[in-house]
């Protein structure tokens, strides 16, 4: 196999290619024609939040600022475009050294400078890499980085990986300065756009033009300014409406419909954008143990409530309990809907016909929907006799909070809690049900075996069809097991005053090209 | 009495307050059977306008507004009495035994009156929480506790006033225990001071639930609350105005009733209105 | 003079030991521990017993109670408040600027508000049972019958929403200077105001009231001093001793407005970092807020004593 084709890749996600030709029609062709200016500010409120808890002394390393913002500070060696096609970036060559996939040789692009003005090399991705194969769950694959070359870098997975380009654009990819592992990114120098001037952990982030950055000509903008107001959308429109702000990331539905008519303002959306998984621990003693107690839940669940309130009905869509976006072509829709009667029989087949209390279900406020969509959940599943607890805690440190520092041999469980879920590919999605993620709240036993070799087997299958299939079997063991489940999930919105210019939303909301976006 | 009737109509604002009040508590009272819907029941499209099936239209779930609405009150006035009447009853007592034993468990009181008014009730509620965990019982019994202390103060002092009379001294020279001292011979003639004691606790006690809500830590949802309609419906305050209205007026308009009317009265009964002893 | 400050600097001094035990048994001694508090009983039930008694250990948890007051009275006297649960950051990392920025916005509602219950206090006690004075008193109980969060939505909903000449949400950062916080926050700081004004100026009057109806005052009155002078330089520093008494409630009625007020409008203080605590278990934190606003309530209650003592020559024997 060549060099990985963004063709071959796109095949996967052909329906995506729609969403591009709407995106056109949407930005018309009188903007498209303008020429870029430069200079200026963008001041934006974000809702979401996904990070771990930032101190004055980790609040500028990538993996402690929000997620959405990573990529105007550092680069990643691959991107991922609207169409979720997979595009180099700060690497040239990305290669499989030979069929079983499982050795990726990658070239970076030389002349490309750091903030502090050093050249980066090998040995930066390297370092990066080293760190994030031990720190970011996807990255975990990779058992060996390597150097071979001044600006070349091996990397040798656990598994053959045909996908693995889009592990190398995740946002926990970025490639900082070369340091031990202890002191690695805390710097807060990376090889992006825009560079930290200020990082105030839970309020604040001012970013200026970076002037050497690798693209030339760009950024447009000389300065960005991020306000957190995580769980305050009110708060933010208000800042967007008296022109503090020039746009709110991932509003919810209820606030596009607001400002919908308004002429000053523009609403941006990217279809198949979030959802979230509640994860279901299974370690001894929880209900979740019981395979009819996840399926009754599942059951019980009315998931067009949740779409009709949480999403004001036509942003949202339905989700299947994997962690597969609507608009991936691979998605299969549960059969069956909702079905209380059947909930309720699999619960008395379980030993509780008088229904079942599940303790307290965590939730944190990463889109400001969250906490509609889960007590809407709380109060459908009441039909079937399903009592749950629901409790909000706060983003910030909300994944430590959530995976417990999740380790079972050392007793360390993790929690009954939901997390937001972004769109991927299927290779990176699907494989966030494995019995070691968190996420799949460590299912185990034949059925999850099956799964497993199914993926890895898809992995190592180059023809996409194919792979298609080996993905939807994959997810009939998920409609029949639920290892854990994924209710619905909504676009993303973005609402944006008139005057910033070529800033269309992204699914992935961390991979925004933001060096583009002009102010007129 | 009846000459106090007459006085108290002639105080149109106590009257008004009285009135407040009333409706209040005659509305929590009956809520449960006048209410149009379950108040917990996703109904219809989240966010509809007021129409004739829901009169104020459906909150941010599709829940009835109007039937959360009158329901609202129901567990911060519950929550607010109790910690009232903890403060006016234990307060008290407390009080009166302090002026009556004086010495050091007076001086022990004292201090601990004191250090406690030291801490702002919202932080004694949040340590209480963090420490025992976030429920009404332990929301009443810390309000309880925080405004006990003024109580102890008022008391206290209404006490030694009591002991300078003969009453008291003539029961002792019965040989009559302590305890029985203070409570057939000193309570009864503080139990207008407490009457209107436990309204102004009460009603501080409202505004700390309902702020607590508001916080979220107080009510936890989906339970009506009128603090949390408040912060829920500002995420629509634009489109939806009268869902962060309507639970404001209701809140505002107990709160002024509770102390319209306990100002009234005190100043009727001939006590100083105790106010400047509350605070929020 | 001198022996009377140093009793009351020894008084304020007990206080605070006694507030920083109570706020330690408060939290850490009662039914369970930080750790029990920052998990779930149904997450307690399903860990094993001798891993709880690992993280216990870990955390110093399994130290004797007398021990850990200790150790925790002497990490306060270093102004160490120890490290959140979570993320191991000290505590006067995440609390110091959030402690500067409500001392701020206190400072603000204090320099207004003073003047303002001054000037209304006085023409309402002058003015005795006048239209002035009905007002006056009438608007006093409205104004401390409404939550703060209700005075901040309607700020909002008119000078931000229908009217827009304020900010509605306060985009500061934690760690600006001073007077851009300020430039950025008025209508957080009349909501506080309000509140704050509608309860000094009823005390003030009251204070007023009494005053001039003391026999001194009817003494001035004969001698044919002008009024104003009587109401200005007699009757009135005997009028704010009494409020002067009542400061440390008006202090921690302040404390717990700002709270409030802080999260209507997100401004960075330590109410968002107390609720930020109290969701997330973080016993340090909230014991640390906790003890900072006890002891501002104390520092203020103590300057109260002492403008007492200047004022009124009668407490300087005690």
């Amino acid at each position: 196999m060549s060099t990985i084709n963004r063709r071959d890749l796109l095949k996967a996600g052909a329906g995506a290619a729609l969403l591009s030709a709407l995106d056109a029609a949407f930005l018309g062709d009188a903007i498209a024609q303008e020429q870029p200016k430069r200079g200026g500010t963008l001041s934006y409120a974000q809702l979401s939040a996904n990070r771990r808890s930032a101190g004055p002394n980790n609040s500028r390393h990538p993996y402690f600022i929000v997620d959405a913002n990573t990529k105007q500070i550092w680069s990643t060696p691959t991107w991922v475009n609207p169409e979720l096609g997979l595009e180099l970036e700060i690497a040239t060559k990305l290669e499989p050294a030979d069929g079983s996939l499982k050795v990726w040789d990658m070239t970076l692009r030389e002349g490309v400078m750091f903030h502090d003005m050093t050249e980066m090399t090998a040995a930066d991705a390297v370092a990066s890499f080293n760190y994030h194969r031990q720190n970011a769950p996807f990255a975990r694959q990779i058992t060996k980085v390597e150097q071979i070359g001044k600006y070349a870098v091996r990397f040798t997975l656990e598994a053959g990986n045909a996908e693995f380009g889009y592990v190398l654009a995740e946002y926990n990819s970025p490639i900082m300065k070369a340091a031990p592992l202890e002191t690695i990114g805390l710097d807060g120098i990376g090889t992006g756009a825009f560079k930290i001037v200020q990082s105030d952990p839970n309020r604040l982030m001012i970013l200026e033009r970076f002037e050497s950055y690798w693209r030339k000509g760009l950024p447009h903008l000389d300065r960005i300014e991020i306000h957190n107001r995580e769980g305050q959308q009110e708060s933010a429109l208000n800042g967007l409406r008296s022109g503090q702000f020039d746009a709110v990331m991932n509003i919810d539905g209820r606030a596009a419909l607001q400002f919908q008519n308004d002429p000053n303002f523009e609403i941006e959306t990217a279809r198949g954008g979030y959802s979230f998984v509640i994860q279901l621990p299974k370690h001894p003693g929880s209900p979740f143990l019981d395979k009819r107690v996840r399926q009754a839940f599942a059951y019980a669940i009315d998931r067009e409530a949740i779409v009709r309130v949480a999403y004001s009905g036509r942003f949202g869509w339905i989700g299947n309990d994997s962690h597969l976006m609507v608009t991936d072509a691979a998605f299969v829709p549960r059969a069956g809907g909702r079905d209380v009667a059947k909930a309720k029989q699999l619960l008395a087949e379980a030993g509780h016909p008088n229904g079942i209390n599940l303790g307290t279900l965590y939730w944190s406020p990463q889109l400001p929907e969250a906490g509609r969509y889960f007590q809407v959940l709380q109060q459908s599943v009441k039909d079937a006799g399903i009592t749950l607890t629901i409790e909000e805690r706060p983003n910030d440190g909300y994944i430590q909070f959530r995976t417990g520092d999740n380790d079972l041999s050392k007793g360390n469980f993790h929690k009954f809690a939901m997390t937001a879920v972004g769109s991927r590919n299927p290779g990176i999605s699907l494989f966030r049900m494995r019995a070691a993620f968190v996420e799949s709240g460590h299912w185990r036993g034949p059925e999850h075996d099956k799964y497993l070799a199914l993926y890895n087997q898809a992995m190592v299958t180059p023809d996409a069809a194919k792979r298609k299939a080996i993905y939807a079997e994959m997810q009939a063991i998920l409609h029949e097991e639920v290892p854990a489940i994924l209710p619905a999930g909504g676009n993303t919105l973005m609402v944006k005053r008139k005057h910033m210019r070529n800033m269309p939303y992204h699914p992935q909301i961390w991979s925004i090209r933001y060096e583009e976006i002009w102010r007129a | 009495m009846t000459l106090f009737f007459r006085r108290l109509v002639r105080r149109p604002l106590t009257l008004f307050g009285l009135v407040l009040v009333g409706l209040h508590l005659l509305v929590a009272l009956v809520a449960p059977w006048i209410t149009p819907y379950d108040p917990l029941k996703l109904l219809d499209a989240p966010l509809e306008p007021p129409t004739e099936a829901y009169w104020l239209g459906t909150d941010e779930l599709g829940r009835d507004f109007f039937s959360r609405l009158l329901l609202g009150g129901q567990i911060s006035i519950i929550a607010a009495a109790c910690a009232g009447l903890i403060a006016a009853i234990g307060g008290g007592l407390l009080g009166l035994a302090s002026a009556y034993h004086r010495g050091l468990f007076d001086d022990v009181v004292s201090r601990l009156v004191e250090m406690k008014l030291s801490i702002p009730s919202i932080l004694l509620v949040s340590l209480f929480v963090t420490g025992f965990g976030q429920s009404l019982a332990v929301l009443v019994l810390t309000m309880g506790l925080i405004y006990m202390m003024g109580v102890i103060r008022t008391s206290r002092a209404m006490g030694l006033v009591i002991l300078e009379q003969g009453y008291v001294k003539a029961a002792q020279l019965r040989g009559e225990s302590s305890f029985a001292i203070i409570l057939r011979e000193m309570l009864p003639n503080i139990l207008d001071l407490l009457t209107v004691e436990f309204a102004l606790r009460t009603s501080s006690a409202l505004l700390l639930v309902s702020a607590l809500s508001f916080l979220g830590l107080g009510v936890s949802p989906p339970t009506p609350d009128w603090g949390l309609m408040i912060q829920s419906g500002l995420q629509s305050i634009r489109s939806e105005p009268w869902l962060v209205l309507a639970p404001s007026l209701c809140i505002s308009s107990l709160v002024i009733g509770i102390n319209f009317a306990t100002e009234g009265v005190a100043g009727l009964l001939g006590l100083e209105a105790a106010r400047g002893a509350t605070g929020k | 003079m001198l022996i009377a400050a140093l009793r009351r600097v020894l008084l304020s001094c007990i206080t605070l030991v006694m507030l920083t035990v109570f706020i330690f048994i408060a939290t850490e001694i009662m039914p369970g521990d930080a750790l029990d508090v920052s998990l779930s009983a149904d997450e307690i039930a399903m860990i094993p017993p001798e891993r709880l008694a690992k993280m216990k250990q870990d955390l110093g948890l399994d130290r004797p109670a007398p021990e850990r007051l200790l150790s925790f009275l002497g990490g306060v006297l270093t102004l160490d408040f120890g490290k959140t649960l979570i993320s191991k950051t000290p505590v006067t990392a995440i609390i110091g600027y959030p402690l500067r920025n409500s001392l701020i916005l206190a400072g603000a509602v204090l320099l207004l508000a003073i003047p303002l219950a001054l000037t209304i206090g006085i023409a309402a006690a002058v003015w005795q049972g006048r239209a002035i004075d009905n007002i006056a008193s009438t608007g006093a109980i409205i104004g401390y019958s409404i939550p703060e969060f209700v005075i901040g939505t309607v700020l909002v909903m008119i000078f931000a929403v229908a009217w827009p000449v304020f900010p509605a949400t306060i985009t500061a950062s934690t760690n600006d200077a001073a007077l851009t916080l300020l430039a950025a926050s008025p209508l957080a700081v009349v909501t506080v105001l309000i509140g704050s004004i509608a309860y000094l100026a009823r005390l003030l009057r009251t204070g007023m009231v009494d005053a001039l109806a003391k026999d001194f005052v009817e003494r001035l009155r004969l001698t044919g001093i002008p009024e104003w002078r009587i109401v200005f330089l007699h009757a009135l520093p005997a009028a704010i001793v009494p409020s002067l008494t009542a400061m440390a409630l008006y202090a921690a009625a302040l404390v717990s407005g700002i709270v409030v007020v802080e999260l209507v409008f997100a401004y960075p203080g330590l109410g968002q970092e107390l609720v930020r605590g109290v969701t997330r278990r973080e016993v340090h934190v909230v014991q640390a807020i906790a003890l900072c606003s006890a002891a501002l309530v104390v520092a203020l209650n103590f300057l109260a004593d002492m403008a007492i003592l200047a004022l009124d020559p009668r407490t300087r024997r005690a």
